[in-house]
């Protein structure tokens, strides 16, 4: 079976203000549909910067990045935005909802940009199935200021399935929240690997962690595979 | 296309969403853009306005754009020659103008020297001015034709009809006064009987219509045939009617050449004037706008850097929004034109909101000035100043616009994960 997501070598380095510092020196990865990984690591490793490794926000320096088995190391911006509509969805620890818009709208911002037009309709369906798929349909046209930290980055998880991603990005998505809403949180991710999407989330929390797959460790800039205990 | 279509309707969508949260930045904007577009308005406006009531008579006082005239003293061997050439000819009009005097004989007329009828030009009648009583006659400014002059003068009809040339030649010449003629004949009740050229002959004319030559000179217009056997019914042609003479000519017509060929023959220069009026005009015109749009440029760079200033500052607010449609996939181009789509939109809602005023302006202007200043009473707002208020706003939407359009397409998205 192709991997979903296959890096090698995988090098970055961030020119910091002194000198250059090199966070990535060798990351090896693979992710399967519908698999989970979690990622751990002490503050500082480079986690967030894997992440948006993988989400193509940045190019590795070296090293390759395969995405259903195609090479998109050094693909061009244009068509690394493409990428990130079709096929990744993100959740970060702070949840970016824009204040002005309801949780419909902020669900909608993803499917609103530029990649493809849907009518009007089709996008309602399409926010309404994914407010739907974490539990929060009856807050629709709430604004954000009025949604409790949970209820806020569950609309945020659903923005980030509305377009049914192949692979969900997950940055300390309950860095923000406490144990139980996290949990609820964890959960509506989870329940997209069922129907074959990959998820990688960055994590402090081992018990979140331990519901993942597989658990790597990232340290002095490569991925190793934690044995459980 | 159906791609572009998409995008442009995604900008549109967030775009109205943006300026819809941001009421009152855009608000701002549009404060500080209005005098700018508004003067641009303005200018525009007015110029056109002036434009239009300056040409709309021009063609009527100097003919119509291009056409040629020959001016020359009306002798009597001159104009048997312009006669001659001229004869049955409907592309050349001459016209030969002399001072007229209609109302009681013995009279000093009560506009001595033609003067429109309220206005003094001379020392004017008093008692002790010498010469003849004062009287109940008025002196006009006979034009005699020798053919239908509209086809050079397009004259508005304003009453009765024009001159007819088919007919045979009256013997009581048929008049069609100007406006300020017919509004004197309203003023002063005088007796049909006419002098020509300070003549002794006494005609009696007929009356037959009104138009409006643009002319503040009382004047009537009369078939020369009619005019002329009261100027020169016994002597012969040496005693022909004086007075000067002009003929006007169509812009092709071989009678020019002819006309000049035979006056020079006879010892007479003619010189053919073509008529440039409008296009001279529209010269200065020009001229005179493009430095009010200039200064009215200069206004509107104000509102520009007041657009460029709120877009910087919103631009640096919603970094994180930015950075996070770029991680949903929105192009950078699409995010440049979301900015853009915003200072557009403030702009063209700025020209709307410009527009308005000026035309709702013009209006009361031309409600309460109308009787005054006839040009203002039934004045349109020009189209071209509202297109021209809408291009400044759009002109001022991209300059504000394009440095914080390009700020936000350069938001790194990794901004979402240091946040
Ligand atoms: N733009 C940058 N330029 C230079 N260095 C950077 C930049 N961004 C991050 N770094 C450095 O890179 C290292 C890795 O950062 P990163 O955010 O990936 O760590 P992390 O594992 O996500 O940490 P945390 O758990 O605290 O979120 C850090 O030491 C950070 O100081
Ligand atoms: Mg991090």
């Amino acid at each position: 079976m192709t991997a979903l997501i296959e890096l090698t070598g995988i090098v970055k380095t961030l020119k910091g203000q002194k000198q250059p510092r090199t966070i990535l020196d060798g990351v090896e990865m693979r992710v399967d549909p519908g698999e989970s990984v979690a990622i751990v690591g002490r503050s500082g490793s480079g986690k967030s910067t894997l992440l948006s490794v993988l989400g193509i926000f940045d190019r590795p320096d070296a090293g390759t990045y395969l995405l259903h088995g195609q090479d998109i190391s050094r693909i061009p911006e244009r068509k690394a935005a493409k990428l990130r509509s079709a096929e990744f969805g993100f959740v970060f620890q702070r949840f970016f909802l824009l204040k002005h818009l309801t949780a419909a709208q902020n669900v909608a911002m993803a499917l609103v940009n530029g990649q493809g037009w849907l009518p009007r309709r089709e996008r309602k369906r399409r926010v309404m199935a994914a407010l739907d798929q974490v539990g929060i349909a009856q807050l629709a046209k709430s604004k954000p200021t009025k949604l409790s930290g949970g209820e806020q980055q569950r609309v945020a998880i659903a923005r980030a399935l509305v377009r049914e991603p192949k692979v969900l990005l997950a940055d300390e998505p309950t860095g923000a929240l406490d144990l139980e809403t996290g949990t609820l949180v964890i959960e509506a991710l989870l329940s997209a690997t069922e129907r074959g999407c990959g998820l990688v989330l960055v994590t402090h929390d081992r018990d979140h962690a331990a519901r993942m797959g597989r658990t790597l460790d990232l340290h002095d800039g490569v991925l190793t595979e934690r044995v459980p205990a | 296309m159906r791609r572009l279509s998409g995008r442009g309707r995604s900008a549109l969508i967030i775009g109205v969403q943006g300026i819809r949260a941001r009421k009152l930045r855009t608000l701002l904007s549009m404060v500080s853009l209005f005098l700018g577009v508004l003067a641009v308005v303005v200018v525009q406006a007015g110029a056109s306005i002036a434009e239009k009531a300056m040409f709309a008579d021009i063609e009527l006082q100097q003919g119509v754009e291009g056409s040629k005239i020959i001016y020359m003293g009306a002798e009597p061997k001159t104009t048997a020659i312009v006669n001659d050439v001229i004869q049955g000819r409907d592309d050349a009009v001459a016209m030969i103008g002399m001072q007229a005097i209609i109302g009681e004989a013995g009279v000093r007329p009560v506009n001595e020297g033609g003067a429109p009828i309220g206005e003094n030009w001379g020392g004017g009648p008093g008692p002790e001015a010498g010469g003849d009583p004062s009287g109940q006659a008025v002196e006009v400014r006979l034009s005699a034709l020798t053919g239908d002059v509209r086809a050079f003068r397009p004259f508005r009809p304003r009453d009765g009809r024009w001159l007819d040339w088919s007919t045979t030649p009256s013997l009581a010449p048929k008049l069609v006064l100007n406006e300020a003629a017919a509004k004197a004949f309203q003023q002063y009740h005088v007796p049909a009987q006419m002098r020509l050229n300070g003549g002794q002959q006494t005609v009696t004319p007929q009356f037959v219509g009104v138009v409006d030559d643009a002319s503040s000179t009382p004047t009537a217009y009369a078939r020369l045939d009619e005019v002329n056997r009261w100027l020169a019914p016994a002597a012969g042609p040496q005693n022909g009617p004086s007075g000067d003479l002009q003929v006007l000519l169509t812009a092709s017509t071989p009678a020019t050449q002819v006309l000049q060929k035979r006056l020079k023959a006879a010892g007479t220069e003619a010189y053919v004037e073509t008529v440039r009026s409008r296009a001279e005009m529209a010269k200065e015109l020009r001229l005179i706008r493009l430095v009010f749009l200039a200064m009215a440029g200069l206004v509107l760079l104000i509102g520009v850097a007041g657009i460029l200033n709120v877009g910087l500052a919103s631009v640096g607010e919603r970094v994180e929004e930015f950075a996070l449609r770029r991680a949903v996939g929105t192009p950078r181009l699409l995010l440049a034109g979301i900015v853009l789509t915003e200072t557009l939109l403030t702009g063209l809602f700025t020209a709307a909101a410009a527009i308005g005023a000026s035309a709702g302006a013009l209006r009361l202007v031309s409600m309460f000035l109308g009787d005054r200043e006839p040009f203002l009473a039934d004045v349109q707002f020009p189209w071209d100043a509202g297109v021209a208020g809408i291009i400044a706003g759009l002109i001022a939407g991209i300059l504000g616009g394009a440095v914080p359009a390009l700020r936000a397409a350069g938001i790194p998205i990794a901004t979402v994960m240091r946040a």
